[in-house]
């Protein structure tokens, strides 16, 4: 039985990464490739215009699992903070989007962001803005978006990790003189860290391949690595090219993995 | 609260797990019922157009769908593209998908292209019709709200003039397709975006790298962001233009000067089709007039029938919009064909455009 899972694993996972790593090294024609050994794909892929998108790219996914884990780790902590009947219900308002199709919610959010939508509305009504709301096809409402879309799975796992800190231990903090705020820094916060780091991988890795979300909210404006390769795979057929960029996207993955990994060592087995 | 979550995502997870068992099963029982399957852009045919050909035929056509012609085309040109009759590329694609031996030469003694619009018939990407028959088709224009814009639009360069205006600019549409791009920068220099040279299609560019900070968006148009001010300046094709136009009549429609686009989506016979009579039967069944009047109805831009416009409704008040104006000059158009040697030089341009257009 245990060679299903390894057969699954390398049909849908090994092969295909097997496959375009190869074709990384091999020379391009349109819609084909040919037996030419070449570095020329990476050399394409990590120069000139091609690689400030891959640093644009590393930012924006800096930025915006940043972002989400900033505001996913107060809504956590604040379900943890509930008496554990309270909790689940607590989170469903958070999961239920979650459920829903990706470009579903993202279209939505659209509508709602657009000219004479629900939020110019809304802020029209509360005074905090005047006149027509102009930010969608803009990097804000990019940013908006990736909150929105990748929030629930920030907080699961920041609020997993949170269950699980000992309430003695930050009671003990308290009893030692510690003021909340020392306590939450000293004791709640690096306790938290292999959640906050999950948090990241399971949004900044996504958000390295993002497509959809710059193309619906932000206009197509200011191109991004996803879109690159893509482009690469499709409108140039050029897979050659198209997979280096995909392995220096992997190459990437991996080295956010490894510092996470890093920065998380000494959690393994659920000890603190 | 982790039992009660655990037993609430086995089940919602088992439920999601069924839902693709379940499509894969229902798709493999129409698989076998069908004897015909055609790959096409979503919702792209009439009711009449396959419920008509049905009752006449017996059998109800499988569509499979695509979203871009580039990934109609990856796919075609993959060992997973086999088992469709027909696609429904854009004119774009079909010299590629001929050279390539991925189509079949059409045999002309079975379908009747005397019912066909003549400018739209042999035109460069598929001289003579030997692999392609018009299913619909449209044109590059701009749409605009003169007031907004505070002058009259008849040409490229006056988009270009306009959408750098204050109050114009930050409020511009163009198309994420490089070619769309470039290609009126070429024609206003004189040139054809299907022979325009590398070291050409970079020069315009260059003028489209400038203009890049005055655009907000190369996304996919939607008429409502024309009709509330989002946009006040666009390129767009005639079917958009005339929902935004239903939503503001103030807004103006233009083909520009000196040449832009004609797009021609096309039937095509892909090449070892399993059900190769049944689909000329169904191409036939396609050319006849009331079934093109329906399929002009339905999606909005003109099927290819000669003398279409008579046919409409008396009561369809904007049918000029159908058919991209009152007049439509062939021979001021073009049609754009994917060059293997410019296609990248295009994109990656394209990409500049738009990197650009963020600052």
């Amino acid at each position: 039985m245990a060679a299903v899972p390894a057969l699954w694993l390398g049909a849908v996972f090994v092969v295909p990464l097997v496959l375009t790593v190869a074709v990384s090294f091999l020379g391009s024609s349109f819609a084909g490739i040919d037996d030419r050994l070449t570095l020329d794909n990476y050399r394409q892929a990590a120069s000139g215009f091609y690689l400030a998108v891959f640093g644009r790219t590393l930012l924006f996914a800096a930025m915006g699992s940043a972002l989400c884990v900033a505001l996913a780790y107060p809504v956590a902590l604040f379900i943890a903070g509930l008496p554990e009947r309270w909790r689940l219900r607590a989170l469903v308002p958070v999961l239920i989007p979650y459920f829903a199709s990706f470009l579903i919610r993202v279209m939505a959010l659209g509508m709602v962001m657009s000219r004479g939508g629900l939020a110019e509305a809304v802020l029209n009504a509360l005074h905090l803005h005047r006149g027509a709301l102009d930010v969608l096809n803009s990097p804000a409402a990019v940013f908006i978006g990736m909150v929105y879309v990748y929030l629930p799975i920030a907080v699961v796992p920041i609020l997993v990790v949170l269950e699980r800190v000992p309430p003695a231990l930050t009671e003990a903090s308290r009893d030692l003189g510690a003021g909340p705020l020392r306590s939450f820094l000293t004791v709640t916060l690096p306790l938290s860290r292999p959640g906050i780091a999950t948090a990241v991988l399971l949004t900044a890795v996504p958000m390295m391949g993002e497509m959809i979300l710059p193309d619906l909210l932000g206009g197509g404006r200011g191109l991004l690595m996803g879109k690159a390769l893509s482009s690469q795979y499709l409108e140039a057929q050029n897979y050659p090219l198209g997979s280096a960029m995909a392995v220096l996207v992997l190459a990437a993955v991996g080295g956010i993995v490894a510092l996470l990994a890093r920065a998380t060592r000494g959690f393994d087995g659920g000890r603190p | 609260m982790t039992r009660g979550l655990s037993l609430t995502r086995r089940g919602v997870l088992s439920g999601l797990a069924a839902m693709p068992a379940t499509a894969a099963l229902t798709g493999r029982a129409a698989a076998r019922e069908a004897a015909l399957t055609i790959y096409s852009w979503p919702d792209y045919f009439a009711p009449l157009s396959l419920d008509g050909f049905r009752k006449q035929s017996g059998v109800q056509p499988v569509i499979a769908t695509y979203e871009s012609n580039d990934a109609m085309f990856a796919r075609l040109n993959s060992p997973a593209g086999t088992g469709f009759d027909i696609a429904v590329p854009s004119q774009a694609w079909v010299p590629q998908l001929a050279k390539r031996g991925l189509i079949e030469p059409l045999d002309h003694s079975r379908l009747d292209f005397s019912v066909i619009t003549p400018g739209l018939l042999n035109r460069e990407f598929d001289p003579g019709n030997a692999y392609s028959i018009p299913k619909d088709y449209g044109f590059l224009g701009i749409l605009y709200d003169p007031e907004a814009v505070g002058m009259e639009i008849a040409s490229w360069e006056d988009f270009f003039t306009a959408g750098a205006k204050p109050g114009v600019s930050g409020r511009v549409r163009m198309s994420g397709s490089g070619w769309e791009t470039i290609g009126p920068e070429l024609w206003l220099q004189g040139l054809d975006w299907n022979s325009a040279t590398n070291a050409q299609i970079e020069a315009a560019g260059q003028r489209l790298i400038g203009f890049a900070k005055h655009i907000r968006s190369f996304s996919r148009l939607q008429a409502g962001d024309m009709a509330n001010g989002t946009f006040v300046l666009a390129t767009t094709d005639q079917g958009t233009a005339r929902r935004a136009i239903a939503m503001k009549p103030g807004l103006k429609w233009v083909l520009p000067a000196p040449v832009t686009e004609l797009w021609i989506d096309n039937y095509v016979i892909v090449k070892n089709a399993p059900n190769r009579d049944m689909a000329y039967a169904f191409l036939t069944y396609q050319l006849l007039p009331e079934v093109q009047v329906a399929a002009t109805d339905y999606i909005g831009f003109p099927a290819p029938l000669e003398g279409l416009r008579g046919r409409l409704g008396a009561d369809l008040t904007d049918a000029d919009m159908i058919f991209g104006g009152s007049v439509i000059d062939f021979s001021k158009v073009s049609s754009f064909v994917v060059n293997p040697d410019t296609i990248g030089t295009y994109m990656r341009v394209q990409t500049e455009i738009q990197a650009a257009a963020a600052g």
